[in-house]
């Protein structure tokens, strides 16, 4: 099948052009003949201005000697910088020409002005190019809501393509040797942000919850470039700065890194931090994932629905500090919500055992690195609580003070036998855990009854 | 170790006609690696010229010696370069450049969406791929296609473009990096904070077999002591500002040298040296290395070099070498060989040129110490040696 994608493409470096390149990748394996056509020089076999109605027009007369266009959907493609109503209006109507051109038009949703349309024009015009789109797809189940509220689409008509579903590994390390590979110390809980440094990312959150988190051992890096050429970003930048510079144990790293860095920075943190303010889906999630690193990450757009992730979603600055608290193990309460495997009652106990594990120091070995397996043998000695004094308050008259005199009395003598006990039992479970599981045993398969 | 797998090799330009020391040292590295059993692909442009890229080889893929396989894929233009010109400029002036604007820069020149598609769909079946050097699209573009199986020989100078942010990730997410000398690494470690595995591996000449400078002289009519260049004859290599030097030493000083040079790019000489100035054009190798010997001394007027191969060639022909110091790698090796003369300015150009004049015996005497300096350091087989080993440390067969 000869295939147009049009997107924003290598070498530029920005999650819409990572995005295409490996959905490209992906058809051209399947044997489809693809070609790009890209918003300026690059990679792509094909360039073109597409902003406006010039730029639709343009494109209209390059869709029809294909099976299939692929359109990598972002609106400052298409309608440049603060487009009037009547100047989106203008471009819609241009775009549903483009696309009813086309033989077959698929619209991958990235971004799309969520208010809908401003004015009635605008609103018919955009139903038009909507309506000429044979296929829309967004990432998220919220984001198809959205899409088909803003819109008037039926929501029917929009799928939802998984972020990573075409994402692929860029690295093979391992922690031990990502850490080396950048310089950073081999111990510690290390807490990464990382991505294009703006204010809508909301990395300055992030500095401000880690406060404190320094003296027990942690780090927060925030990797990432900044985009010199909007002034909004310089001052941000410029308060982040400061920001990181009174707050110990955090880094800013104003670094262009490699996609293959990318990665490694991700294998060497024990969690992400993306305290976005605005987003709708994000690729760094689906990265995480890949590496089966936890994510703190704000509660909004569909991050709720991106699958792959684990996640722990916050919704306020107050949230985000317990959180980043919890995944350090300063407090016990981890509690990571949504994402739960479909209706595999294996696969769910198993989730719920290695959650539930997080959640007790007992089985907190951080950052996703605890497999189920451990879990599994640990959680007989896990259920035991653990032992204490017994309740020194009684409904008979004098009966608690006396209990409380008893207490004090031997205390000297008890307090080291229930702490030796409880030491006892966490050995056991650490001991346990470490073992290598029985091989004849399945860590996942039908349960006994 | 075990020579399986496929290496990929990525100059920007390869084939008959091609100047550049990098573009020499990929292809006599490629069919190093493949005389000793390796299966190597080069996979290249259609262009001879870095300056206008047009394309004049053919597309497609052929075989040449040593079982090579060479695949070409057509440079594309699609601009003006209008605005290239402008950021160059303001790259040249020290202004900073957004990274957006940054990006433009480099996507307005050349582009290769061929070559680029083709490591898209193929560059699994390649154990290594070896781009160089760092400045083209080529090796920007394509060389983070599969950034773990890439080996970039940057061929880095110290030249603004070098300390632009958008090269940071080919520094910094290639599997490792190639370099030709100690400056050149030493200058890619003080640009970039965190550099990917390394190694300096040198780089290779091929000792001819004997030298004819009378017949050099006797075929091109050249009488008299004279110095020499080879290669490109550009602003970047500081070609006229040195033929403007030399021209002012020669007749105020009153010096009896001409110049004989060779390579690719236009020669303007100052009308009182015009009749001492012998362009040559482009020449075998085998003539160029008559030239080396048949010349007083080989002028390096480069402060660009991340290894100079026309100074180690010239001191295999025993000839001496005055080099720009404004080099690093120019006066490492100048240094460390003991053989060569290093210049800050053009006083001390034309003093150099003095003293090859006025004491030509002393100073093949120290040209001397050059052909050992290159016999030990840099022929093919100790670098292949060590490329082979750090493909194999890398990239392990698997």
């Amino acid at each position: 099948m000869r295939i147009l994608m049009v997107s924003p493409y290598p070498p530029a470096r920005d999650g819409l052009a990572n995005y295409a390149v490996q959905e490209v990748k992906r058809l051209r394996a399947d044997g489809h003949d693809v070609e790009v056509l890209s918003p300026g020089p690059s990679a792509a076999h094909h360039h073109l201005d597409l902003v406006g109605v010039r730029g639709a027009l343009a494109l209209a007369r390059r869709v029809r000697g294909y099976d299939r266009i692929i359109v990598q959907y972002h609106p400052n493609v298409f309608f440049g910088d603060r487009p009037t109503p009547s100047e989106r209006s203008r471009t819609y109507a241009a775009l549903a020409v483009a696309f009813r051109a086309a033989h077959h038009v698929e619209v991958r949703v990235h971004e799309y002005p969520h208010a809908g349309a401003e004015t009635r024009g605008e609103a018919t015009a955009a139903r038009q190019m909507w309506a000429a789109v044979d296929r829309i797809s967004v990432h998220t189940e919220r984001e198809r809501g959205e899409l088909a509220t803003a819109f008037g689409i039926a929501p029917a008509r929009i799928s939802i393509e998984e972020h990573g579903a075409n994402f692929e590994k860029r690295t093979n390390l391992d922690k031990v040797d990502a850490r080396a590979r950048l310089g950073l110390p081999a111990d510690g809980f290390l807490f990464l942000a990382i991505g294009f440094v703006q204010p809508h990312k909301g990395f300055d959150r992030a500095v401000r919850a880690f406060s404190g988190l320094a003296e027990h051992g942690c780090r927060l890096e925030i990797v990432g470039s900044v985009r010199l050429d909007d002034t909004d970003y310089v001052a941000y930048v410029e308060d982040l700065r400061a920001l990181v510079s009174a707050t110990p144990g955090a880094n800013l790293r104003e670094e262009y890194v490699s996609d293959a860095e990318f990665d490694i920075w991700i294998v060497a943190a024990d969690a992400l931090v993306l305290p976005y303010r605005l987003i709708w889906s994000s690729g760094v999630c689906e990265r995480a994932a890949l590496y089966h690193r936890p994510v703190i990450a704000s509660r909004i757009g569909g991050l709720a629905d991106q699958g792959g992730a684990e996640m722990m979603l916050v919704d306020d600055d107050r949230e985000l500090a317990i959180a980043m608290r919890s995944l350090a193990g300063l407090v016990d309460d981890v509690r990571i919500t949504g994402n739960w495997p479909g209706a595999d009652r294996t696969a769910v106990m198993d989730e719920i055992r290695l959650r539930a594990s997080r959640r007790s120091p007992a089985g907190a070995s951080m950052g996703g690195t605890q497999t189920v397996a451990p879990v599994r043998q640990t959680a007989p000695l896990r259920r035991l609580r653990p032992l204490t004094m017994p309740d020194a308050r009684s409904a008979r008259p004098g009966a608690s003070a006396m209990k409380r005199v008893v207490r004090r009395l031997t205390a000297w003598q008890t307090d080291p036998i229930i702490k030796q006990v409880n030491q006892l039992q966490q050995a056991a479970i650490e001991a346990v855990a470490d073992r290598p599981a029985d091989p004849s045993v399945p860590a996942s398969g039908p349960t006994a009854r | 170790m075990e020579r399986k797998g496929r290496l990929g090799f990525v100059p920007a330009r390869y084939g008959d006609g091609v100047v550049g020391g990098a573009e020499a040292v990929l292809r006599e590295m490629a069919h190093g690696l493949a005389q000793r059993g390796w299966e190597v692909d080069v996979l290249t442009t259609c262009a001879r010229d870095h300056f206008t890229w047009e394309n004049v080889f053919d597309p497609g893929v052929e075989t040449v010696a040593d079982g090579v396989t060479v695949r070409r894929f057509p440079t594309v233009i699609s601009t003006a370069r209008a605005e290239r010109a402008q950021f160059n400029a303001a790259i040249s002036a020290g202004a900073p450049l957004a990274m957006s604007e940054q990006e433009r820069w480099m996507n307005d020149d050349l582009r290769l969406p061929e070559m680029f598609h083709y490591l898209l769909d193929h560059s699994d079946e390649y154990r290594a791929l070896v781009f160089a050097p760092y400045l083209f699209w080529p090796a920007f573009a394509c060389g983070q296609v599969a950034p773990d199986r890439t080996i970039l020989m940057p061929c880095l100078h110290d030249e603004p473009e070098a300390y632009l942010d958008i090269f940071h990730p080919v520094f910094s997410g290639s599997r490792g990096l190639w370099f030709l000398s100690d400056p050149e690494c030493d200058l890619a470690r003080s640009i970039h904070p965190r550099l990917t595995d390394y190694e300096v591996i040198g780089s290779g000449l091929d000792v001819p077999a004997h030298y004819d400078p009378e017949g050099f002289r006797a075929r091109h009519g050249i009488e008299g002591p004279f110095v020499m260049y080879a290669g490109r004859r550009e602003g970047g290599k500081n070609w006229e500002a040195m033929l403007d030097a030399f021209a002012r030493a020669v007749v105020n000083g009153g010096l009896p040298l001409s110049l004989v040079t060779m390579g690719h790019g236009e020669v303007v000489a100052p009308p009182e040296i015009a009749d001492r100035v012998f362009d040559l054009g482009y020449v075998s190798e085998a003539e160029r290395n008559d030239a080396y010997a048949a010349a007083t001394a080989y002028i390096q007027p480069s402060a660009f070099e991340s290894f100079s191969r026309t100074m180690m060639e010239a001191w295999l022909a025993g000839t001496m070498v005055i080099a720009a110091g404004a080099s690093a790698v120019n006066r490492w090796h100048c240094d460390r060989s003991g053989a060569g003369l290093v210049y800050d300015d053009d006083d001390e150009f034309e003093e150099c040129l003095r003293f090859i004049s006025e004491a030509p015996d002393a100073a093949a005497g120290i040209a001397a110490a050059g052909r050992q300096y290159v016999l030990d350091h840099y022929t093919w087989p100790p670098v292949l040696d060590a490329v082979e080993r750090s493909i194999d440390a890398w990239l392990p067969w698997s």
